[in-house]
């Protein structure tokens, strides 16, 4: 007679008759039966057989084996699956939140260097206070999503490493991204919380205010904030500011030679110019503004005062602007590699697209957001944000005539030092069908790594990209499907197509929480109009309709791996792979496009960044199917469709073979070149490189080299073993002396180590053979 | 230190190494995570003169 239980933490109840009942009972009732009776039988049943074999006190895994083995005994194979299903989801539960504890331990005892999970995203301090609570909130959240919230067939999905749903801890709060219209949020001024902000004056406020509203977005959003025309829009900000120190100019001059009232027959001089034709004093002096300016004022106070004051106020107003616009970007930069977000744990994610403009405003912006970038931050460190993106255009700045060739020189120059800008190209076949010239919302742009959203299948008259973003994007494991495949192609492409459809289900479920969301929910994103027509939207309204214009995307990885393990070689390696990438590829985003037709709605491929999850699917899938050559033998699956990284190819194969996928991946993509040296010194093979991108049909492209920093003598280049500068070998000391010798030592401060270049000795540095 | 009349800095500071990773440079490869690392090291540069056509 059973009168006692072991539990599984080992503790011993009494027997419950009843509890077994009522487990067959809800198994059954599950699947539609209702007869209780039935199911106080088999319970009687079990316990029979646990006497038989004398399990006096039997362990609870003991008698769910007993119900297991009696319902497929009597025939009740269905209600057996159904126990078994509620079994394992139990032992999930229970597993996890032991997972999530143990998680929870090495957040709090364990240093980031020994803590992969606190390295997941490189650009959060995992070391610190904010750092690790946003790592508890996140790792509790996702947790929580894969048990509660997930269809279980999706959650099984990306548990098991078939599929990776990206930034599943924000599954129930958020969207992605957002490609933030500046000109629109300045008009008429905007609120980041409490007071407003008026409409800004100046290119210094343009430049701080265009930080904070990439803050604040950054808080309504777990994805990366860009600026898809920064050059346009901070353009009206040269203009006022050009405004501006004409007139005290203007003031000056005719006080210094003596004129009364100066001050305010100066004021109401332009503001009556401005009031009957809409001029200001501008860069561009030719715009007729001066000859009514002149019209004016000559009356009053002659000729000759006029001539000179005014020969006067250009001179120094055209100095001034470009200071004023130069150190406007320069804060720009040190605010964004400085300020935070999430509660002081992660710097914005910040994306600049430009060089377009050819306005001499816009310009002066380019020029000197780029001349800021190369001089780098406050001890001359390369700084990590934001993210430059150079739009290259032919007839606006590509070939020698075009008006900004010489911004797309300094780029090119800029880009060899810092590593930014990187170059995105708007003459590439499916960014060209866009753009409309004078309409730079019609200018793809590129927010963060690489996401791009421009055509817009909701309402194709709106193919712009600002107020627009990616909803959520979830990526498929392609190397798994080919190894599953064990060399079948057909077999990979029927799975791949079911992969695709459980995908785009999975998706459709995430919409939906997001389009129950209200716009107070966003208070900026949706509550300041950020967002194509939320403008439109009250308080309490939900997002839903808006958020159609957003992108609901699919992404891959590893399809050279995928390659490998189907046909053998990848796609650097053989033409034949090459063409089944693309297939492979093609047949992905010929699914999304049937879809976004079917639907309405903007379903879109992207060559996933992936950096957390390049490790996580080799991890499995080494695990599952062990270590195959060419596939898991790494620690990492390749990025998205890129060749190998550790595969010997030229640049320009690299770029020939890898721009086709850019046309299908219209979600987003990027191509790298890893180039040796300093390409400092070989500025025009550097061109070369990306004018090859360009005539190829990448759309997205950077190029990387080695940018390294000793702190102590403040040389930027590349430094081996030994600094070539001081001399000194990574954490050793160096005397005092040598610095000053090298005219580099500035101050004996641990924490303020470093100091400013030294031009002369960077321009003796031999160059390094491309 | 091998002679305590010379004024010395520097010990214990290390390069700092700028790399490129999926789109955003960081600072320090100490933050990378053992994936990416492997990635990072596994990186060949690519040649210009392969006797590809030049632009």
């Amino acid at each position: 007679m059973i009168t006692q239980i072991v539990k599984r933490d080992g503790r011993t109840v009494p027997f419950e008759l009843d509890k077994i009942t009522e487990a067959i009972y809800k198994a059954a009732k599950a699947l539609g039966g209702s007869d209780r009776r039935m199911a106080e039988d088999l319970a009687k049943q079990v316990v029979a057989y646990l006497e038989e074999k004398n399990l006096q006190t039997p362990t609870v895994e003991q008698i769910q084996d007993a119900v297991e083995r009696t319902l497929i005994e009597n025939g009740h194979a269905r209600t057996a699956k159904e126990f078994i299903l509620y079994r394992s989801g139990r032992t999930r539960v229970r597993e996890m939140n032991t997972r999530l504890m143990k998680i929870y331990e090495d957040l709090t005892f364990r240093d980031a260097k020994d803590n992969d999970i606190k390295r997941e995203n490189a650009n959060i301090d995992g070391d610190t206070a904010m750092g690790t609570m946003l790592k508890y909130g996140s790792e509790g959240a996702k947790q929580f999503d894969e048990m509660f919230i997930l269809k279980p067939v999706h959650s099984k999905a990306h548990a098991d490493g078939d599929i990776h749903i990206h930034d599943l801890d924000f599954y129930t709060l958020t969207t992605t991204c957002c490609q933030i219209d500046l000109t629109k949020l300045f008009t008429d001024g905007f609120s980041t919380g409490h007071g407003f902000l008026r409409e800004p004056n100046s290119i210094q406020s343009y430049s701080a205010l265009a930080c904070i509203a990439i803050q604040s977005n950054q808080n309504d959003q777990h994805g990366g904030q860009s600026v898809p025309s920064f050059d346009y829009d901070m353009a009206k900000g040269v203009a006022k500011s050009y405004r501006t120190l004409y007139r005290n100019n203007m003031i000056k001059a005719l006080e210094f030679e003596g004129i009364e009232d100066a001050d305010s027959l100066i004021r109401s001089t332009l503001e009556k110019v401005e009031a009957e034709t809409g001029l200001w004093p501008a860069l561009n002096a030719d715009n007729g503004f001066h000859a009514k300016e002149a019209e004016l004022l000559i009356p009053v106070i002659g000729e000759e005062a006029y001539k000179k004051a005014y020969d006067f106020s250009r001179k120094f107003t055209d100095k001034e602007i470009d200071r004023h616009t130069y150190q406007a970007m320069e804060a720009l930069v040190h605010n964004l590699n400085t300020m935070h977000s999430r509660a002081g744990a992660q710097i914005p994610f910040s994306s600049l697209n430009y060089g377009t403009d050819t306005s001499p405003e816009g310009r002066m912006v380019t020029r000197n957001l780029l001349l800021a970038t190369e001089a780098g931050l406050g001890n001359g460190e390369t700084a990590i944000f934001p993210i430059h993106i150079f739009k290259v255009k032919e007839g606006v700045n590509y070939n020698p005539e075009d008006p900004n060739y010489d911004l797309f020189k300094l780029a090119c120059k800029v880009s060899a030092e810092r590593l930014f800008p990187n170059f995105s190209f708007l003459d590439a076949p499916y960014n060209l069908q866009y753009y409309k010239p004078g309409h730079p919302e019609t200018e793809a742009a590129y927010m963060g790594c690489r996401t791009r959203v421009v055509a817009n299948n909701f309402d194709p008259s709106r193919s712009v990209v600002t107020g627009r973003g990616n909803l959520s994007f979830t990526s498929i494991n392609l190397p798994r499907l080919a190894i599953k495949s064990n060399h079948n192609v057909d077999f990979f492409f029927e799975q791949l197509e079911r992969e695709v459809e459980l995908v785009i289900d999975q998706l459709n479920e995430r919409f939906k929480l997001q389009a129950g969301k209200k716009v107070r929910n966003y208070p900026f994103l949706m509550g300041q109009g950020i967002w194509i027509d939320s403008d439109k939207l009250s308080p309490d309204d939900t997002v839903g309709e808006v958020l159609k214009h957003g992108t609901l995307t699919v992404g891959f990885i590893g399809l050279a791996e995928c390659l490998t393990a189907l046909v053998g070689k990848h796609h650097g390696e053989s033409a034949a792979s090459q063409n089944l990438g693309l297939d492979i590829v093609g047949c992905m985003r010929k699914r999304l496009d049937e879809e976004s037709r079917r639907t309405g709605l903007n379903y879109t491929l992207i060559a996933t960044p992936a950096e957390g999850l390049s490790g996580r699917f080799v991890r499995l899938d080494k695990k599952k199917y062990g270590v195959i050559e060419g596939v898991t033998d790494k620690d990492y699956y390749t990025n998205s469709f890129h060749i190998p990284v550790r595969f010997p190819i030229s640049a320009y194969e690299k770029i020939r073979l890898e721009a086709p996928y850019h046309a299908l991946t219209n979600a987003g993509h990027i191509s790298y070149i890893e180039l040796d040296g300093d390409p400092v010194k070989n500025l025009d093979a550097f061109e070369s490189v990306v004018r090859y991108m360009k005539e190829c049909g990448i759309g997205y492209g950077s190029i990387n080299h080695p940018v390294d920093r000793d702190p102590v003598c403040g040389y930027t280049g590349i430094i081996d073993d030994v600094c070539p500068r001081c001399g000194r070998r990574e954490g050793e000391a160096v005397s005092v002396e040598k610095l000053k010798k090298l005219g580099v030592y500035k101050h004996l401060n641990a924490s303020t180590l470093g100091c400013c270049g030294n031009a002369d000795e960077e321009a003796d540095r031999i160059p390094n053979t491309l | 230190m091998k002679n305590e009349n010379i004024e010395m800095v520097g010990q214990g500071v290390g390069f700092e190494r700028i790399r490129r990773i999926t789109g955003y440079l960081v600072g320090t490869l100490d933050r990378f995570n053992d994936a990416k690392r492997a990635e990072v090291n596994d990186r060949v540069k690519h040649g210009l003169d392969s006797g590809m056509e030049r632009l």
